[in-house]
């Protein structure tokens, strides 16, 4: 067995490691492809090294190619820790790409100590306020944003004006809304306080908290105890399985409340999942659905084709889009770190913290990205929420929202929650 | 070859139980701890995560090894009593108003370590209650009961949202203060993480060649006979369940100095049933099976890393693909250890250790 396996293994692994000697720019990347969050994680694994192999092909970083250190920790923090520092002092990377806020919150101390950027999947606004997590980033508006954003689109397009609600609304009574996420999760929990707050700023009655897994597979007992508050809007906080479960079974229990969901939440999974269950669910997106036409989607989907044509494009979903949109925004601080001879922690977080009204391959709408800005004082990457609802089984733009023109003098006391 | 055990007769029981019983043991201990001490010199700071990450799992495990190895209490809920020393040393470091004296004398986080232990010791006692009606599959229940009351309930639902930051609780950088130290780098967290295995082997090693120690292998052997002897089952049962559970506290209040950070998630059900695996692997009964399986769990998962890591460039598919051999890398290593070898990697290391001490009359 030692012949057959495991020294050909060895070989090829010294063989891989000795075949890079050129100069290249090393960057890491924590995925979760067995974990708890696997479900929207396998496609964002393969999306990033799709997007990776795009950079490559089209001229690296400055010519200098990209080296990707890909790991799956399971969503596992003592793992996350483990590979982030073999990251740090064996692979030498320059930056790295994150997955979970569990794991980028419990990183963010020995990033931010270490100067290295962190660009994450977790859009948590405890992330983005620079005095706290200087090289913290992520590249999709904040759940905090996204979650007020879906709460007031909800407010205004379908309480306002949607028949099923004209009655209640005329007998003056104040929508009741619930949330529906993982306690224990800080991804789920992180925009709690944030969509509560606003809730209440639109005048809403908030019932009682109800804790689904992010691994469930039954939430009748949830469904009930929210049942019981007669709910006019639930959100949901987990990922797509989760998700998809409390709605079947909201549905099957006739709750007779609307949904929203926050961005991992909602995708074409759930329309699949939910079938007409999921009709009328909304939910926020970092950027344009798999197959949207937009500015470079063609180049994602040749690139799906060509790395991984075993893949069936059926099965291809949102969080693909998402890893090119984060792999080129990464790309761009990095081009213009090195530009200025400064492909480093520090060098990286000044050309993020240039970034004006950014959109990838600076191209406005590609990839359906709204633009992104970075400051000194602000790494809330956007204002504006892009919310989507399901029509006939099929996502459609529901509204596009500005939060800081809308809300301009609260604006900046949201930073950082 | 004055130095080998061979031929070394003990004519009392103080003498098979002494600490240093060649010179050669002292030689190979005095080694131990200098390796201990150098280790950060030797090793890409890499490892230094990769060792504390040993040391973590090497102090959990240890009240695993003590009620299901020494005493016969099956567990299947100890990442609930490490998860209660992790809040207890988190909150008391974040929201006790300490003297300015103690803070400046760096005496908050030990306290709080000391306190963690007994919070936890506490805690285990309460779901070891049962033990005194009840054991085998009903105590794993109980057991298991510890996990689900403490973590999902108890503390994601209530104590997390002390202060509230959400669920979690973040610790600003300086706040695990040690004496003069302040606890911000790996190589200051791998010390103490060594210091702590040190010193809590130590007790438990002394604790075993107690009669405490006597009473609990008394009790895993055949609680009737023990009971028929006059060792009072159910107080041993509980000494052991509030040992196990302060060190439990103590190896969650440690973890706190890596991460800074504290999470329900840190404690899922997930920790529990690996720790059992740990010691499964390691060898029950053996407190060289506690530090073999923790050595084995954390390295596996690490090779198995350098592996894939740099093939993925050349194959792809290998990110997505191979990677559940990983996942499936620590349930295959319990089977099979169940299977060819049920006494674990200490009996190796005893049989191993026994061919070199009879060396070269082995037979």
């Amino acid at each position: 067995m030692v012949k057959k396996i495991i020294l050909p293994l060895l070989i090829l692994s010294l063989l891989c490691t000795s075949a890079w000697a050129a100069e290249v720019v090393k960057i890491g990347s924590l995925n979760d492809v067995t974990g708890a969050t696997s479900d929207v994680g396998k496609d964002m694994a393969l999306g990033i090294r799709e997007a990776v192999a795009y950079v490559n092909d089209t001229g690296g970083i400055n010519e200098k190619k990209i080296k990707l250190f890909q790991y799956d920790y399971g969503y596992r923090v003592p793992e996350a820790i483990t590979t982030y520092k073999r990251f740090r002092d064996y692979d030498k990377v320059v930056m790295v790409l994150g997955w979970g806020t569990g794991d980028t919150e419990a990183l963010s101390p020995t990033i931010n100590r270490d100067k290295m950027p962190y660009l994450s999947c977790s859009f948590s606004g405890h992330l983005c306020d620079p005095k706290k997590t200087p090289y913290n980033f992520v590249y999709g508006t904040d759940y905090s944003t996204n979650a007020r954003a879906a709460i007031t689109a909800w407010y205004e397009e379908i309480w306002m004006k949607s028949p099923k609600w004209k009655k209640a609304k005329e007998s003056g009574r104040k929508p009741r809304f619930v949330c529906s996420y993982a306690f224990a999760s800080p991804y789920a929990s992180a925009p709690i306080k944030a969509i509560k707050d606003q809730a209440k700023l639109l005048g809403f009655e908030i019932g009682p908290d109800q804790d689904v897994s992010l691994t469930a597979l039954d939430a009748k007992s949830q469904v009930l105890g929210a049942k019981a508050f007669k709910p006019d809007l639930m959100w949901h906080g987990n990922t797509t399985m989760s998700v998809s479960t409390t709605i079947k079974d909201a549905y099957m229990l006739g709750l007779g409340a609307d949904h929203i969901i926050n961005n991992w939440g909602f995708d074409q999974n759930l329309v699949r999942l939910t079938a007409e269950a999921g009709e009328g669910v909304i939910g926020a997106a970092a950027c344009a659905f798999y197959g949207m036409d937009v500015p470079y989607m063609d180049k994602v989907v040749e690139y799906t084709k060509k790395i991984n044509p075993g893949v069936a494009q059926e099965v291809r979903d949102i969080r693909t889009v998402q890893a090119w949109v984060k792999v080129q925004m990464a790309v761009d601080a990095m081009k213009i770190a090195d530009k200025k001879g400064q492909l480093n922690g520090p060098g990286i977080l000044s050309a993020f913290e240039t970034f004006r009204d950014w959109s990838p391959f600076n191209t406005p709408g590609a990839l359906g990205r709204p633009p992104v800005t970075y400051t000194k004082t602000d790494h809330r990457p956007s204002a504006v929420s892009m919310i989507y609802i399901i029509k006939g089984g099929k996502i459609t733009l529901l509204k596009k929202i500005d939060m800081r023109a809308k809300y301009a003098d609260k604006w900046m006391s949201w930073l950082g929650w | 070859m004055g130095y080998l055990p061979c031929g070394i007769y003990h004519e009392y029981y103080k003498q098979d139980h002494a600490w240093w019983q060649t010179r050669f043991v002292y030689v190979k201990m005095v080694l131990l701890v200098l390796v201990l001490i150098l280790f950060p010199y030797l090793v890409s700071p890499m490892w230094l995560s990769v060792a504390y990450t040993i040391s973590y799992y090497i102090l959990a495990c240890m009240g695993v090894q003590l009620l299901i190895g020494y005493c016969g209490q099956i567990t299947l809920g100890h990442a609930a009593f490490v998860a209660v020393g992790a809040y207890t040393s988190a909150m008391m470091v974040l929201f006790i108003p300490w003297p300015k004296l103690i803070v400046d004398w760096g005496l908050a986080y030990p306290i709080s370590m000391i306190a963690a232990g007994i919070a936890a010791g506490m805690w285990s006692v309460l779901f070891g209650l049962p033990s005194a009606r009840v054991k085998g599959f009903y105590l794993i229940m109980t057991t298991m009961a510890a996990q689900w009351i403490t973590v999902p309930f108890i503390i994601t639902q209530y104590v997390s949202r002390i202060g509230g930051r959400g669920h979690y609780f973040s610790l600003p950088p300086g706040t695990v203060k040690l004496g003069p130290w302040v606890i911000d780098s790996d190589v200051k967290v791998y010390y103490l993480s060594a210091a702590l295995v040190v010193l809590l082997t130590l007790v438990m090693a002394n604790l075993l060649r107690s009669k405490v120690g006597r009473a609990w292998i008394a009790i895993r052997d055949n609680d009737i006979a023990a009971e028929t002897l006059g060792v009072n089952i159910v107080w041993y049962k509980l000494v052991a369940f509030f040992v196990a559970g302060f060190f439990a506290g103590i190896a969650g209040s440690f973890y706190v100095t890596a991460l800074y950070f504290v999470s329900p998630e840190h404690y899922e059900w997930f920790f529990s049933l690996m720790w059992v695996g740990v010691i499964l692997i390691g060898g029950v009964g053996s407190l060289h099976g506690t530090i073999f399986g923790s050595m084995f769990v954390v390295l596996v998962f690490k090779f198995l890393e350098m592996t894939i890591i740099p093939m993925t460039d050349m194959f792809p598919w290998f990110a997505m693909k191979l990677i559940y051999i990983k996942e499936s890398a620590f349930g295959l290593a319990v089977v099979l250890f169940l299977l060819y070898e049920p006494n674990g990697l200490s009996y190796r290391y005893w049989q191993l250790k026994n061919y070199f001490n009879l060396w070269p009359f082995s037979y």
